[in-house]
């Protein structure tokens, strides 16, 4: 196993506030990592450093041994780094499947006149990428909607669309933020079962997420974080029996108790 | 073509009412009022992509009309080249001002941009006025020669112009259900989603603003040409809000909307015009101010636009339809994506 992604001494501070205060860690190819710790822990701020919405105050992110904090924000897709959001960002008033083929423009070369113009070759390159997006739609398990409005669907639908919008590219790490917030126990386990497929396409998966049975489940490995700074790391069967995780998820009252 | 099965009856009605609008038994001024009105969809047209697609908003397009259409006025009337080189350059130049001002503002969102884009407006029209020499100042230039189109008459210019309208409407529309077209519509809803797709924000709102340049650049030579004299008057403030508020009337989203709204704001001012015949007290700038009205009224109770409003309006007829002979049909849920 290969290590995909390098973090060192990753920080951020907020006016003051230090969000985000030396992390390290680090994935393998093909790994599904959640990383998880009570709220306002800085997870999603980590998460918005690695896939460059925002850039640390100080460390390092490399990428397949790649340093990440000089790459444009809009090269991260194209080296194979995409994300999910936490409150949806979707494109409503585009439909389904349009909304997951804006997920394949980093694969896409044709410029504006080609496709005024409708060369052949930006025909073709159009047709693959509507194939691919119908494919990853019915991977997600949302076949025979593409032609309706995102701004039509329901919650856990528009979850599973940014999926697959993410994944249409064939990137070699997805970041999820929170996929399973606001999704009933079914649609859950839906979203884990197809996590799993993604793993087993080679994909890695850094996954933020508060649903613990979820994380058991699906996690291979688990990164702690609480007030910023990593406070455990191991598998499952490890984090649940670590004393300062279970006493950093008991000083959070609205917490889920994890047990150990 | 793809492009006409997609857009089906719409498409082939259009081209037909504009085949045959020179033939209707009607007065030959409203030839040159279409011909009009077909230089201000090709404005409008560029105007939705930048501000109904890609979210940007210019309140400067009668700048690269006026940058057009004295280009090639100057080429043609002062150094002798043919009108179709001349149009050519009428491009090539918006498009290159297009490329600085849409490099130096590229950071700028919202009021700023809008201020940004005004403040292009006055500094082109001014320099036009001052740069005597070259234009001819306030006094504006006479003698711009005709397009020659197999021969000189307004029924070939109004041909010519129409051709022209219909091959920026076809492009744009190919556009939208394109790659760059959908990335300009991610830019407008979330650039923070768009540039995780891989969309290079600046360089997508760029090219919004060089293609809308050159269209109005387009239409600002044909207008030259059209003419034959030109002054800075009509390439200010006054003109480019009129273009906005076409685009608004028809539907931002819709490039359809954007033709549609420059024929609804050429028909007020023609209706207007006829008006002051009878009604007195419509002297002055009445048009301004039934276009302000306008805009109001349509920002208040349809702020979709007149195109949009009529599809999702036919749509639920269908619906309607369908439902009182107690079908039960899926497709009733899908809607046309923006056109």
């Amino acid at each position: 196993m290969t290590m995909l992604l390098d973090i060192r001494g990753l920080s951020r501070d907020f006016g003051g506030v230090k969000a985000v205060s030396e992390v390290d860690f680090h994935m393998n190819t093909g790994e599904i990592l959640a990383l998880i710790g009570p709220n306002g822990a800085g997870k999603s701020t980590v998460l918005n450093m690695i896939s460059g919405v925002i850039p640390p105050s100080s460390g390092e992110i490399s990428f397949e041994n790649q340093p990440m904090l000089q790459v444009a924000g809009h090269a991260y897709a194209s080296l194979g780094i995409t994300r999910t959001f936490q409150n949806l960002q979707t494109f409503d008033d585009m439909t389904v499947v349009e909304n997951v083929m804006v997920g394949m423009h980093s694969k896409g070369k044709s410029s504006l006149f080609a496709c005024g113009i409708k060369l052949p070759t930006a025909r073709k390159e159009e047709k693959e990428m509507r194939e691919q997006a119908l494919k990853w739609l019915d991977l997600v398990g949302l076949p025979d909607i593409s032609s309706r409005l995102a701004g039509s669907l329901p919650y856990g639908k528009l979850r599973l669309m940014e999926i697959a919008r993410a994944m249409v590219s064939g990137p070699k790490l997805l970041l999820l933020d929170e996929p399973a917030a606001g999704l009933n126990h079914t649609e859950t386990a839906e979203m884990s079962r197809l996590f799993k497929e993604i793993r087993k396409s080679g994909t890695a998966i850094l996954l933020v997420e508060h649903d613990m049975d979820m994380i058991m489940q699906v996690a291979d490995r688990i990164v702690v974080l609480d007030q910023g700074k990593k406070i455990a790391e191991g598998t499952p069967q490890e984090i649940q029996e670590n004393k300062s995780v279970i006493a950093a998820y008991l000083g959070e009252e609205e917490e889920e108790l994890v047990k150990g | 073509m793809k492009v006409i099965n997609k857009w089906g009856k719409g498409f082939f009605l259009y081209l037909f009412l504009v085949l045959i609008f020179p033939f209707l038994p009607i007065d030959e001024y409203y030839r040159s009022v279409a011909i009009i009105i077909g230089f201000h969809s090709i404005v409008t047209i560029g105007l939705c992509l930048l501000m109904g697609q890609a979210g940007q908003i210019s309140l400067g397009q009668a700048a690269f009309f006026g940058l057009g259409a004295y280009t090639s006025a100057v080429v043609t009337a002062k150094y002798g080249l043919s009108p179709m080189i001349g149009l050519l350059i009428a491009m090539i130049i918006p498009a290159v001002f297009a490329y600085v001002l849409g490099r130096a503002i590229a950071g700028l969102q919202g009021y700023y941009l809008a201020m940004a884009t005004l403040a292009f407006g006055f500094i082109v029209q001014i320099g036009i006025t001052e740069w005597e020499s070259v234009t001819g100042g306030a006094n504006g230039m006479i003698n711009i020669p005709q397009i020659a189109f197999f021969g000189e008459s307004e029924l070939r210019m109004y041909y010519l112009v129409w051709a022209l309208v219909t091959c920026v409407l076809v492009f744009s529309l190919s556009l939208l259900h394109s790659r760059v077209g959908r990335a300009f519509r991610a830019i407008h809803k979330s650039e923070v989603a768009a540039t995780s797709m891989g969309i290079n924000v600046r360089s997508f709102k760029l090219s919004a603003f060089i293609i809308s340049g050159i269209f109005a650049g387009l239409a600002g030579g044909l207008y030259a040409h059209f003419m034959g004299i030109l002054d800075p008057q009509p390439f200010g403030l006054h003109e480019s809000i009129k273009f906005l508020t076409m685009v608004v009337i028809g539907g931002m989203t819709s490039i359809w909307g954007a033709l549609i709204g420059a024929v609804v704001i050429n028909a007020i001012s023609e209706i207007l015009t006829v008006l002051r015949e009878y009604i007195p007290f419509l002297h002055g700038d009445v048009d301004t101010i039934v276009f302000g009205g306008i805009l109001v009224l349509i920002v208040m109770f349809m702020p979709e636009g007149l195109v949009p409003k009529s599809a999702a309006f036919l749509q639920s007829m269908k619906m309607k339809k369908k439902a009182a002979r107690g079908e039960e049909d899926d497709q009733s849920m899908e809607r046309k994506a923006t056109t």
